[in-house]
């Protein structure tokens, strides 16, 4: 029997037209089942509509009007909701891996998406060549060209996420391999406020590192500003670079000072934290000033022409030029990063896990 | 929502369904000690306090016939085809033991309640 002949013959018994609302409910959740269940189901719900339908026209001693009929369908439900319930719960990607698959989605926006619209900015706004080039179609064409480049990108990358776990899904779902776990693999409590002294080691040693090689590399090179003298090609530096030299050694002694403060004492203060951004402020502007800064002043060689070794020198000059808005982008991520870490500690959350309370040391 | 968002009846309502979900399972399967189609059997829970809607109680019906615990069969009553339900013997030998686990769940939630 097919499902037309059920509704049609379900509705026989009822002096109804077979094309009313009963038939056409029962024909839109039939649409919705899984073909095996499909006429059984509709069977039973038809047979329960009647029933229901009866005991109401017994009730008010007549046959029910289209009205009273489409209020009965409308407390039933909407037609793919009332087949729903008959199928099994599924999903493409389940309980277990769902909370992984949003923190994947929020790392690919934080750090690939949101990037990628910081540089987009950065770009237009500092890089008079990229502007032009874009911009030849007015901001808004230039902004629309954007917004669709990003558009795919996003649709790319987070459909790819989704895709790899579906997959995953589908592999759990046959080994159960989420459900092998050893609680000794978890990680270590973590203290936010607490500063990893690994960390402060590698600061101390990488900036002590630095400074003693920008003293022994740049002090000679500052009194003449040649970085290279050789034969075949000599590069001179611009003026400017007397400031770079000691802004960067500064910044890496007093670096150096603050690792070894946290060293000894490795929790986050909001004086400490404040210096941090300071500091990387500091180095951010620093970057992005030798970007735009021309620090070439000529390169020279002796089987180089003097056309071609300007050519040189403008070309890595434009080229650190157009770095500029990654230089940028990164100093902003880096100073957000340090300005949550001044309102955490400023707001002094603690951390209480199991007894083991590790308190900001303000 | 559960971070305080959500209203104090709403919370309780969501409670109580959550409550009575497993209680609904143990009503019908005992329900069904004798032969009902799915009307009769809403109607009779519905009478004895427990109404439970359509869109779950058929679902519930099909699910417990897979498990094997109730046993159906359709049949012509009033020139109209019904399924009816019973309780298969399996279901009877679940239907004992989760009274039997519902009468210990209802002595220790008395005895908890005493001692508060």
């Amino acid at each position: 029997m097919s499902k037309a002949s059920i509704i049609s013959s379900t509705s026989s018994t009822r002096s109804r037209n077979p094309m009313d609302l009963l038939d056409r409910y029962l024909q839109a959740v039939g649409f919705w089942l899984p073909k095996a269940q499909q006429r059984d189901i509709i069977a039973e719900l038809s047979e329960d509509l009647h029933s229901q339908i009866d005991e109401k026209e017994a009730e008010l001693g007549r046959s029910l009007n289209d009205a009273e009929v489409d209020d009965i369908l409308k407390q039933r439900g909407r037609p793919v909701l009332v087949a729903n319930r008959y199928l099994p719960q599924r999903s493409l990607i389940g309980p277990v891996l769902f909370p992984i698959y949003c923190f994947v989605l929020k790392m690919v926006a934080l750090f690939y998406l949101v990037p990628w619209i910081l540089v987009w900015i950065g770009m237009m706004t500092f890089s008079s060549s990229y502007r032009a080039e874009h911009t030849s179609a007015g901001w808004l064409g230039a902004i629309g060209s954007a917004w669709s480049a990003w558009w795919l990108i996003a649709v790319f990358a987070l459909g790819t996420v989704t895709i790899v776990f579906v997959a995953l899904e589908h592999a759990q779902a046959k080994s159960r391999f989420l459900e092998d776990w050893n609680p000794r693999k978890l990680p270590p409590v973590r203290n936010p406020n607490q500063i990893p002294r690994s960390g402060s080691v590698i600061e101390v040693v990488v900036n002590l590192m630095f400074g003693i090689w920008w003293i022994d590399i740049m002090s000679d090179v500052m009194s003449t500003r040649v970085l290279l003298d050789r034969p075949e090609i000599r590069i001179v530096l611009s003026p400017v670079w007397r400031y770079f030299f000691w802004a960067f050694l500064v910044l890496a002694l007093i670096n150096t000072v603050v690792a070894g403060v946290n060293l000894a004492r490795p929790y986050w203060t909001v004086l400490r934290a404040s210096f941090r951004l300071a500091t990387d402020a500091a180095g951010s502007g620093l970057f992005c000033w030798m970007m735009k800064a021309s620090v070439l002043a000529e390169i020279t060689g002796a089987h180089i022409s003097a056309a071609r070794a300007l050519e040189i020198t403008n070309a890595v000059n434009l080229g650190m030029t157009r770095v500029f808005p990654v230089v940028l982008a990164t100093g902003l991520v880096i100073a957000v990063v340090d300005v949550r870490r001044i309102l955490r500690v400023r707001n002094g959350v603690p951390v209480q896990l199991n007894g083991a309370v590790s308190a900001a040391v303000v | 929502m559960t971070n305080g968002t959500q209203g104090g009846p709403e919370i309780l309502e969501n409670l109580k369904m959550e409550l009575r979900r497993g209680c609904l399972i143990v009503a019908v399967l005992a329900q069904l000690r004798t032969e009902q189609y799915g009307y009769t059997l809403r109607k009779a829970l519905a009478d004895d306090g427990l109404a439970i809607d359509e869109g779950t109680l058929y679902p519930l019906l099909r699910r417990l016939e897979t498990q094997g615990l109730l046993a159906s069969e359709w049949r012509e009553e009033d020139k109209r085809n019904k399924r009816f339900y019973r309780l298969s013997p399996a279901g009877q030998q679940i239907l004992t033991q989760l009274l039997e686990e519902w009468q210990n769940i209802n002595t220790s939630l008395n005895k908890i309640l005493q001692e508060a």
